[in-house]
């Protein structure tokens, strides 16, 4: 039924744990959701010297190379989570290694543990039942993130292949050369994605960004995709920071600046709390004396829609220039439209919504 | 041409199909979450159908608007930028305004050259801006005003239901 993927599966756990005398993959199925990988949940017994243990543990698979809309390496998510796990508190879970010999599942792939805690964040907020830990977790978050963004680049990316993870010309050298290259990346891709004027406001706001920069902090090892659906809880604790495919060198307001983007619109509140410390940025800025204020991340906002705007869109053409059949990317064309007037009114458009 | 059934007939038929045929046979979760996508995208081209002619009309010709009003905010502001949209002004701003209804083909050959007139001059004012020139913020405030409401009515037309499929 699963076309010889728990073989696979089984294959390549024996690889990765050569004492192991048997290994058996149990109650493989695919996870619903999420556009960017395709993702299976299965257990594994080991039985070593007579003994046995089972795991929990997550296959993350790419997508065809037409399909992808991030092209980004699981090795490198995989370097990186081990780092992670070795050198900071960040609350990861153990990838036990990343396979990307594509003819083992057909594409690059990674193998996780699964993670402890609740996945359903927005039981935190609006008096869900796990209302009464929102402050707690949102502590645990922030404090997290400070710690990452505190990592050295050396520790956690010493062979430097989260400088420009998608190969697309970014160069973190120094802040105003990230900044330079990656305001570079947009209106390079801009022509690469220019099928349809009617886009323009996405021309005007890499302009703008370029036309506006904000004061330079120093660079940092990012997430990338931090906003409500990426972490776990549990006992008020963050269980684990998941989907790290998007990781770089990049400036720590963008973190920030997407997840108070992603709480707006997931209905959720991580932005608010702790409340005793004024909200999730006011404790940030406590914690690591950088005093960055809302106009900042409104900035990041619209810097980080721009990051995921051109990938997404490259998607779209391909589709529509017929290199794949994927209705997923026909579909980006409807779904991301709502986001026009949220970049307009970031933009200060005459007549945007407030 | 054949207008029974109609085309609005046709997609609702597509959706109907999809929903009572196919979905219920599905089990993997992908192919489901797609069925999904292609009905909201189908009933997103069913309430784009009716007034697509009327806002391609309307659209094209406020562009027309637009690139003159962009050139007269600059003033006497020099330079080969303004110098530029100051040529779109003359050419595209001169052409004239669509009948409703229009001819679907002229009518988008026409819309798809005026909004690259539009594309282009963001480029031209943000050289401007960059350059100092004071005026160039209201010639781009005027570029602005005309696609905020294009993007407030795209969103009316096409969003079918809140939320993104596949997103928990």
């Amino acid at each position: 039924m699963d076309g010889g993927l728990g073989e696979r599966l089984a294959a390549t756990l024996a690889r990765w744990w050569p004492d192991a005398d048997g290994i058996g993959v149990h109650d493989l199925a695919p996870i619903p959701g999420g556009f960017s990988r395709e993702t299976f949940r299965f257990d594994a017994t080991v039985q070593t010297e007579g003994a046995e243990e089972r795991h929990a543990l997550i296959l993350r698979k790419d997508p065809p190379d037409s399909v992808a809309i991030l092209h980004t390496s699981r090795e490198v998510e995989h370097d990186l989570i081990e780092r992670v796990r070795a050198s900071t508190t960040v609350p990861v879970t153990e990838s036990l290694g990343a396979e990307m010999d594509r003819s083992v599942f057909g594409e690059a792939a990674m193998i996780l543990r699964r993670a402890g805690g609740s996945p359903t964040t927005t039981d935190l907020f609006y008096g869900g039942p796990d209302a009464d830990q929102a402050d707690d977790v949102a502590r645990h978050l922030c404090e997290s993130l400070v710690e990452l963004h505190g990592t050295g680049i050396d520790t956690l990316d010493p062979d430097g292949a989260l400088a420009d993870p998608r190969g697309v010309g970014i160069d973190p050298g120094s802040w105003q050369s990230y900044m330079e290259s990656t305001f570079q990346y947009y209106l390079d891709g801009y022509e690469r994605i220019n099928r349809e004027p009617g886009i323009c406001i996405l021309l005007d706001a890499f302009l703008t960004l370029r036309r506006h920069p904000p004061r330079p902090l120093p660079l940092a090892v990012i997430h990338g995709d931090f906003n409500p659906a990426n972490f776990l809880y549990g006992d008020g604790r963050v269980t684990a920071l998941i989907d790290w495919e998007n990781a770089r060198i990049g400036d720590p307001r963008e973190d920030l600046g997407w997840m108070m983007m992603m709480d707006d619109l997931s209905h959720t509140q991580v932005m608010q709390h702790p409340v005793d410390e004024g909200g999730f940025l006011a404790y940030y800025n406590r914690l690591t004396g950088l005093d960055i204020t809302p106009e900042e991340l409104g900035y990041f906002i619209l810097f980080g829609t721009s990051n995921i705007a051109i990938p997404v869109n490259e998607a779209i053409q391909r589709r529509v220039d017929g290199e794949s059949r994927e209705f997923l990317h026909l579909y980006l064309v409807q779904s991301s439209v709502p986001a026009l007037p949220g970049i307009a009114q970031l933009l200060q458009y005459p007549g945007a919504p407030s | 041409m054949i207008t029974t059934p109609s085309v609005d007939q046709l997609l609702e038929g597509v959706m109907l199909a999809i929903e009572d045929e196919i979905v219920p046979s599905i089990s993997n979760p992908k192919a489901h979450a797609t069925a999904q996508m292609i009905q909201s995208v189908l009933q997103g081209v069913r309430q784009m159908l009716p007034v697509l002619d009327a806002q391609l009309a309307e659209e094209h010709n406020d562009m027309i608007r637009t690139l003159r009003e962009t050139a007269e905010s600059l003033g006497d502001a020099a330079g080969d930028a303004a110098d530029r949209v100051r040529e779109r002004a003359a050419t595209f701003g001169g052409r004239d305004e669509l009948p409703v209804p229009v001819d679907r083909e002229v009518a988008l050959a026409s819309y798809e050259e005026l909004g690259h007139a539009i594309e282009a001059s963001f480029r031209d004012l943000d050289e401007l801006l960059r350059d100092g020139v004071e005026s160039a913020a209201a010639a781009q405030d005027v570029v602005r005003a005309h696609l905020m409401p294009r993007y407030l009515r795209d969103v009316a037309s096409i969003k079918v239901h809140e939320g993104f499929v596949g997103r928990s």
